[in-house]
């Protein structure tokens, strides 16, 4: 990058050739007021606050957009540019209605600080007074017209942090303004609510319904972490005040694992559902409040007794896999150690055993099928997504697929029976019918390999054999899709050099390893030849992954599915904690056992059922480590104190397994 | 030296700017001491008289406004506004953004707890205007200290400055609108 010389205002700056006038300033320290500029974001110079005098120009120019060149001569400062932006503050709130004094944002917003800074304490203008409405159908967002200046920074974020696009400018004129697709509400819009245009907006126009009025973010103490509920493990910045959640922010949106979701900037600040706040024992056949040290001490006598009675294996332990490392390991020594008891599973554990078996039958281990991080998503060129519905499940890598279809250009193709989870994004939409989509798979296989898009290395001769009696175009027909499909997908993943095939629950459901199977087989038949093909596995819970590799997942004798049938379980442990467990065989006491002790954060139907309840902290009032889909360890940090008496829930456990061996 | 007299209105407003004024405390004894209040809702006088330095808080919203406005411009050498209504029109202008008839409807017809409401109309009320005004909008105002309501130590600030001799204009860091 070569280095080039400017004046700004009488002084020899440096620059790089590229870098933009505003560019130069900002790294020169050289303060230029901007409104629509957000670090990050595409420049379009749209509210006229950067614009600078330059020599040669016959008129003032935005910064933002114009290319700083070798030689120019820029004034940032002069009179006439200074009279020009108090103007333009000054036509800004004439032509919406920008009541600072009842406004979310008054405080933290630029207009505001802006108006400050050129001193506007009058308006020259006539006021518009237009009557605007407030959009606030969204669960998470209210679009307020009336504060918007149309800077379209929350427009330049969908379409390029989130790569939605739902947000644009709608009508013309002084009528302009932003809308969601084709003017819908933006709550019943193709919006995913990542919140990233509320992060972005300069004033109230987009503000969050949870963090309105809790406090100001200058009032708030800063704590930055990482979110560990879907396992993305995205870095966020919390704003607490008087150990109340405000708001959660991204540090950085424009970078990788930057962008967040509904889940991790807003679940939080809402309540999910009530909180079980004391530990809870069950006496004449009702549940009623206790001391932690008597909870503890039921939970240890009886879970002696039982052991005692029917021997170790007749005590069970079921774990969420939302739960950190630290719950998890103390959970299993606990389960397998100190009751010795073999009877210990994930919630998830069928679907984790699946992916196990089939990566035992391929007789490989993870370690040799090529993991995607979540960052190689954005560099891909070639995406396949079976049974999973990223933008739902995981936003946020549903996000940087669609990212990678925009900016890219790759080729996204979804293999789904029961839906396209990308029907505004999808280059390719296989729908095969229902438990055909093995077949399809195969064919796809042999499909690259007959037409020699690849060509046949040592490793994939195996599979070259396995395929020998597929005939594509029968299979077309069984599966009821069309040659054409198959042929347009297969010349698709043939083309790509970074092609990364990303499967999900719906895979899963369908409990068939072979499909899983020749996921890998593609990925590993269109390996090599200076292409990479990878895999990433949306897992089920936040921390699957980590529980995985602490071995809470056992080899299949035991189950949340098997609870019923298994009656020589007398007792179970189910530590669910900030987790809402819906599985059908929970929703009621499973029959044989005698004594069920649940460690929950919420009252939920299985409290009811329980004998000893146990208070859970939720994931944001413990620091604890968490493994992300792509296997990276991450610490999220606790950003609120519990309420008074809720400890982390390893302590929990392993107090009651002190009291196990009194 | 003779005091500097000083007279105050409230328009279209709360009358938060002047209890934010009564908010100096005791910086008032001194203030006093150089200034002498003639009409003014604190010393409740009602008529008009030439002064130095006329004070106006609120919008400009009904007939009334306008010409209580106009009264005070023409009787004071100095205009000073208060406030976020008096500056940018303010809470007060929110009305602005629906249809006169639809405000006046709303508020003495459909309110929930109003039985047989009746608009009023002047010539017993002074008309509303179509839309409310900031004052610099009505007549000349000198100087301006926004705020809703601005803050007693602004508002002292201001007051000082004139006292100075000098027109103020508040400094970044003393400006808001909240």
């Amino acid at each position: 990058m070569n280095e080039i010389t400017l004046t700004i205002n009488g002084k020899q700056v440096k620059g790089k050739e590229g870098d933009t006038i505003l560019e130069v300033c900002r790294a020169n320290n050289i303060d230029l007021p901007t409104l629509c500029h957000y670090d990050g974001l595409s420049d379009v110079a749209a509210c006229r606050l950067c614009l600078v005098e330059i020599e040669g120009e016959r008129r003032v120019m935005p910064a933002c957009t114009y290319p700083a060149r070798d030689g120019l001569v820029v004034q940032t400062h002069t009179e006439k540019l200074e009279k020009y932006r108090r103007l333009i503050l000054e036509l800004m709130f004439t032509e919406k209605n920008h009541l600072c004094a009842q406004c979310v944002a008054s405080g933290e917003c630029e207009l505001q600080a802006l108006a400050y800074r050129y001193q506007m304490d009058n308006l020259r203008y006539p006021l518009s007074w237009p009557s605007l409405p407030v959009d606030s159908v969204n669960k998470y967002l209210v679009v307020d017209h009336n504060r918007c200046v149309l800077c379209g920074r929350c427009i330049r974020a969908c379409d390029e942090f989130a790569g939605i696009h739902t947000l644009d400018f709608g009508y013309r004129g002084w009528r302009d303004r932003v809308v969601a697709d084709l003017g819908q509400p933006l709550g019943e819009s193709s919006c995913i609510s990542c919140g990233a245009c509320f992060q972005v907006c300069p004033t109230g126009a987009i503000f969050s319904k949870s963090s309105a009025y809790k406090g100001r973010s200058s009032e708030c103490e800063q704590v930055t972490s990482v979110c560990p509920i879907c396992g993305v493990g995205c870095e966020i910045k919390a704003f607490v005040k008087d150990n109340r959640l405000v708001k959660i922010d991204s540090p950085d949106l424009s970078k990788p694992r930057g962008l967040l979701c509904n889940k991790g900037r807003f679940s939080p600040l809402q309540p999910f559902a009530k909180r079980v706040l004391t530990p809870l024992k069950r006496s004449d056949g009702k549940l009623e409040p206790c001391s932690l040290n008597e909870a503890i001490e039921i939970v240890g006598a009886r879970l002696r007794e039982i052991k005692t009675r029917y021997g170790s294996n007749s005590i069970a332990g079921l774990i969420s896999g939302q739960l950190s490392n630290e719950s998890a390991k103390a959970f299993k020594d606990f389960i397998t150690g100190s009751l010795g008891s073999k009877q210990l599973d994930s919630l998830d554990g069928d679907c984790l055993r699946l992916v196990m078996q089939v990566l035992q039958d391929t007789k490989k281990n993870l370690k040799d099928i090529e993991i995607s991080s979540v960052e190689e998503l954005l560099e891909a060129d070639c995406l396949f997504v079976a049974g999973a519905a990223p933008l739902e499940t995981h936003p946020v890598v549903g996000s940087y697929i669609v990212r990678a279809v925009k900016r890219n250009g790759a080729n996204l193709i979804v293999l789904d029976a029961t839906g396209n989870s990308f029907p505004y994004q999808a280059t390719l939409w296989l729908h095969p019918e229902q438990g055909k989509e093995a077949l399809v798979m195969k064919a796809l296989a042999k499909l690259i390999i007959d037409e020699g898009l690849v060509s046949a290395s040592n490793k994939n001769k195996k599979r070259v054999a396995a395929l020998a009696d597929v005939k594509t175009a029968d299979v077309c027909k069984q599966a009821g899709i069309e040659y054409v499909q198959l042929s347009n997908a297969a010349s698709m993943l043939a083309k790509a050099r970074r092609c990364i095939v990303i499967y999900g629950q719906g895979v899963l459901q369908y409990r068939n390893p072979e499909l899983l199977g020749l996921f890998f087989d593609l990925a590993d038949i269109l390996g090599g030849d200076n292409r990479v093909t990878k895999t990433l596995w949306l897992k089920p819970r936040g921390n699957s992954g980590g529980q995985w590799d602490l071995g809470v997942v056992n080899s299949g004798e035991f189950s949340v599915a098997k609870l019923s049938k298994n009656k020589s379980i007398k007792a179970l442990y189910l530590l669910s904690g900030d987790d809402w467990i819906e599985a059908p065989e929970l929703a009621s006491r499973p029959t044989g056992v005698e004594f069920l002790v649940l460690q929950t954060s919420f009252v939920s139907p299985i409290v009811s059922e329980a004998d000893v309840v146990l208070p859970s902290p939720l994931w944001t009032e413990v620091s604890a480590t968490y493994m992300t889909l792509d296997g990276l360890n991450k610490r999220a940090a606790r950003l609120v104190r519990p309420p008074e008496g809720i400890r982390a829930d390893w302590e929990l456990i392993n107090e009651v397994d002190r009291r196990l061996s009194k | 030296m003779a005091k500097v007299k000083v007279a105050t209105v409230w328009l279209e407003a709360c009358s938060g700017c002047h209890m934010s004024f009564l908010d100096i405390d005791e910086a008032i004894v001194e203030l006093v001491n150089a200034v002498e209040f003639t009409r003014s809702p604190i010393t409740d006088i009602k008529e008009f008289s030439p002064v130095d330095v006329g004070i106006v808080e609120g919008s400009v919203g009904n007939a009334e406004e306008e010409e209580v406005l106009k009264e005070l411009r023409a009787n004071c050498k100095i205009l000073m506004a208060w406030g976020d209504c008096a500056c940018f029109g303010g809470v007060c202008g929110m009305r602005s953004t629906f249809d006169k008839d639809e405000v006046l409807r709303r508020a003495y017809i459909e309110t929930e707890s109003t039985c047989d409401g009746k608009i009023p109309r002047p010539p017993g009320v002074p008309a509303l205007l179509e839309q409310v005004k900031p004052v610099n909008h009505v007549v000349k105002v000198d100087c301006y200290v926004p705020g809703c309501p601005p803050d007693a130590k602004t508002i002292l600030y201001a007051l000082k400055e004139l006292l100075e001799g000098r027109l103020p204009v508040l400094p970044s860091d003393m400006m808001r609108f909240d």
